[in-house]
């Protein structure tokens, strides 16, 4: 087991390296620098852009530039920010209980909601019908419409929650946080809650036209009992795959939701680091992001390990 | 589980309600702000100075009016006065006065150490201050007196009256310590403003609390409080506008305006702006362009009333120059080129361009069509973009549109790498205009992306750059207008009014046309109760 645990490590090592080049040499491809806005700006003298580009190292040829990158990211240094010089990891490091809180929240609205609705539409056509309807809506909706779409009801025509923020300035006890956390919490509960039901609809499905599941019920067992004790366990490695997988595309910031809801995680810095080509914080987190993709993958493995005998011996 | 979501969507809000509706306050005034600073240091930031200026003043800041007015500064120096003095040495003194009794937040009083560490701590060169001009043309600052600076200048400088519209650095605080790594400086500056940081919360909000003895008086600032929300997307900054949690939006954009007229609470508060809309033509890129007689075809070809009435509603106006109605350099009298197809038409004949099977104008095999880039996400830039399309195409023109991101478009242009864009300069106080259109001002020294070369011009903006009197100035910058309303090196279209949206209970704002931005006055601002 924990061989197998340093082996799958000791891979992704060379991995992380390609992933690192790739990136460097992607966010360096597009237009635009650290420098770019300063253009727009009056003030800023062509002798200033020069001065700035020379103290800030951006006139060295690319290969130097990342190869002192790399030599002091493995060293555990991150640089500093080009926007607001001060280091990467604090501004990381500040943005992560944001994040963590309302995925957290999310995954668990979503689980909430696709265990139950999963499992009755694998068994009731009826359900499955209208379920499949609410499922593909919330696949297909465009997150920020949604989002948006709810700003406007809740918040704008009803009034009953704030449309952003994580507290409000003077607030922050548990109510006002959770007042906070309904509206992003719910858009991406909604389009997650709405896969992650199908998936376990369709592996409970499968489970559920197996033999050994016609002859516990030629057995007599109680559908409460087949469904929950024999179905279940046999559709769960499949769904936690896949669910650790969603969350590990999500453990680097709900992007598109922190933005419009002004939440403050990692996902709104990347926004913002995207738009002022803030390479130093750029790289660190997509290299953060690709990390929590390979170990969240090496969980997902585990798990299924875990839940299911049948891979014990394989291993 | 949709239904799921909802009932638990409702339970939570239940108990979210009545806190998302803060109670009017005539002590809060709450911000919607489209970015959050990178630093607080004003002369570090490369953005508008909003928040900094209410902590950290200048030796001088620009009225509503563009006038420059004294802060720290007992008096704005002329040669007038007596605060200039031109060397027979071809350099220049300016003398400034600063204000007496007036004290930095932690008590220790405002001299002229602080003003000769400021120009030494810039021109030291070891930390990244946003810009230096004019710094570097300082040669060495003189303290007579603590409330006397005489900043010694190489060369005659212009723009002088503004060399401090960023205030100074605290000596007493700075000294000895490297400005960029002093974080605590950065994020909450030592000022002698109405306001002081006292909280910075990363990602969400800046709060500024009133100082207990601003040296206007103890009556100010009127408001106790100011909430800087950080709401990068606009459409949430809008809706927050409409729920009443935020009361104020500076610069909306123009296509919002309309949803916000008729609010209650909000009031809409219009100035014409330091900026100016207009088309560049890239000569160098697009040779055509290099062509006095098609530019001024094109000039006649746009119906910019048409366009600021319908698509603009008439929040701006239409202008013929660079420089901006509010400006003392402004010239009214210059060639105007009114909305004429017809003429356009008969301009482009004459010089050779003859319509071809598919309506296009084409000449010795070089059709006129060109690009023209604009910046994506600015919903009133896309539509002017395809009115002018549909306008150039009336006179067998052709243009096509091409929209491109924020970050990617500044870079594109300073590579000198398109044919036509549809942007705006926003302009500094000063109405310095040089770096935008003198011949050896083309990228990378400068701005004239026009690629447009006139050594007459040319000189006369160096000329205006180096007197230090105003009169002097002026009568030259007048005939720079006229000179290029004549060759016509860009085609202008509107001012860039600014629009903010302020509490209807908000007495004491003004607005304002520069890079002062709307809070140069916030110490007189104050909150009234709701009817």
């Amino acid at each position: 087991m924990i061989r197998f645990i340093v082996r799958r490590l000791l891979q992704s090592v060379p991995l992380l390296l390609v992933i690192s080049l790739l990136i460097f040499a992607l966010i360096h491809a597009a237009p635009g620098g650290p420098l770019s806005t300063y253009l727009e700006n009056p003030n800023v003298r062509p002798e200033d852009i020069e001065r700035l580009r020379r103290a800030m190292g951006l006139d060295r040829p690319l290969g130097v530039q990342y190869l002192s990158w790399l030599r002091a990211f493995v060293q555990g240094d991150w640089g500093f920010s080009y926007a607001d010089g001060r280091p990467v990891l604090d501004r990381l490091v500040e943005r992560i209980p944001a994040t963590l809180e309302l995925i957290g929240v999310a995954c668990v609205m979503a689980l909430l909601a696709a265990l139950p609705v999963g499992i009755i539409a694998a068994i009731n056509r009826r359900f499955d019908r209208v379920s499949s309807v609410f499922a593909v809506a919330g696949i297909s909706l465009p997150v920020f419409w949604f989002g948006l779409l709810l700003q406007l009801v809740f918040a704008g025509a009803l009034g009953w929650l704030p449309s952003s923020g994580r507290t409000s300035f003077d607030g922050g006890d548990v109510a006002d946080r959770a007042a906070h956390l309904v509206l992003p919490a719910t858009v991406l509960a909604a389009a997650l809650s709405a896969a992650w039901s199908r998936y376990l609809r369709r592996a409970m499905r499968d489970t559920v036209a197996r033999p050994f599941m016609r002859a516990a019920r030629a057995r007599g067992l109680s559908q409460r009992t087949l469904l929950l004790h024999h179905a279940l366990p046999n559709a769960l490695p499949t769904f936690v795959t896949v669910v650790l997988l969603d969350i590990s595309m999500m453990a680097s910031g709900a992007v598109v939701t922190e933005s419009i809801f002004a939440w403050p995680g990692i996902g709104s810095l990347f926004t913002e680091a995207l738009g002022k080509r803030d390479y130093a914080v750029l790289m660190a987190f997509l290299m953060c992001g690709s990390i929590a993709v390979m170990v969240l993958n090496l969980v997902a493995d585990l798990a299924v390990h875990a839940l299911d005998p049948r891979t014990r011996d394989a291993a | 589980m949709k239904r799921f979501l909802l009932v638990s969507a409702l339970v939570l809000a239940s108990c979210g309600r009545e806190r998302a509706r803060p109670a009017a306050s005539t002590d809060l005034l709450t911000i919607g702000y489209d970015r959050e600073p990178d630093t607080m240091n004003r002369y570090a930031t490369h953005i508008l100075e909003d928040i900094e200026s209410c902590v950290v003043e200048g030796l001088v800041t620009n009225d509503e009016a563009m006038n420059i007015v004294p802060v720290l500064a007992l008096e704005v120096p002329t040669t007038a006065n007596g605060g200039v003095d031109l060397r027979p040495d071809g350099g220049m003194d300016v003398t400034w006065k600063l204000r007496p009794g007036i004290t930095w937040h932690d008590g220790v009083p405002h001299t002229s150490a602080d003003v000769k560490f400021t120009v030494d701590a810039i021109n030291k060169g070891d930390w990244k201050p946003e810009s230096v001009d004019g710094f570097d043309r300082i040669s060495s600052v003189d303290t007579p007196d603590s409330l006397t600076a005489v900043v010694h200048y190489r060369e005659v400088y212009a723009p002088y009256r503004l060399q401090f519209v960023r205030g100074t650095l605290p000596k007493h605080l700075l000294d000895g310590k490297s400005i960029d790594a002093a974080t605590e400086y950065n994020r909450k500056p030592l000022g002698t403003g109405p306001y002081r940081v006292v909280e910075w919360k990363t990602g969400e909000h800046i709060l500024l609390e009133g100082v207990p003895n601003y040296w206007r008086g103890a009556e100010y600032p009127k408001i106790k409080r100011l909430l800087f929300k950080f709401l990068p997307n606009t459409t949430t900054r809008i809706n927050q506008l409409k729920s009443g949690e935020v009361q104020m939006v500076a610069l909306v954009p123009w296509d919002k305006v309309r949803e916000l007229r008729g609010l209650p609470a909000v009031r809409l508060n219009t100035v014409v702006g330091n900026g100016y809309e207009h088309v560049t033509l890239n000569q160098k890129h697009f040779t055509p362009f290099a062509d006095v007689v098609v530019r001024r075809a094109m000039a006649h070809a746009i119906d910019r009333d048409l366009i600021v009435r319908s698509l603009l509603d008439n929040l701006v106006k239409v202008v013929d120059g660079p420089i901006q109605p509010l400006s003392s350099a402004y010239e009214k009298d210059v060639t105007r080129y009114e909305y004429n197809p017809a003429r356009a038409r008969a301009l482009l004949d004459s010089a050779g361009w003859v319509v071809a099977g598919d309506g296009i104008r084409s000449r010795a095999g070089t059709r006129l069509a060109f690009t023209l880039i604009t910046q994506s996400g600015f919903a009133i830039r896309e539509n002017v973009s395809q009115a002018l399309q549909k306008q150039f195409k009336d006179v067998g023109i052709e243009a096509n549109v091409r929209l491109i991101d924020g970050t990617s478009i500044s870079s594109i242009w300073f590579k000198g790498d398109f044919d036509a864009m549809l942007h705006w300069w926003q302009q500094g106080a000063d109405p310095e205009i040089t770096l935008f259109f003198a011949a050896d001002r083309m990228p990378p020294a400068g701005r004239n992306i026009n690629y447009f070369r006139d050594d007459t011009l040319t000189a006369m903006l160096y000329a205006s750059d180096r007197t230090a009197d105003e009169a002097t100035r002026i009568t030259l910058l007048k005939q720079v207008q006229k000179r290029l309303a004549l060759f016509v090196p860009e085609l202008p279209l509107y001012n860039t009014s600014k629009v903010d949206a302020v509490p209807a209970t908000l007495r004491g704002f003004t607005g304002n046309p520069t890079n002062a931005g709307p809070f140069w006055n916030v110490y007189q601002w104050q909150l009234t109760a709701a009817k």
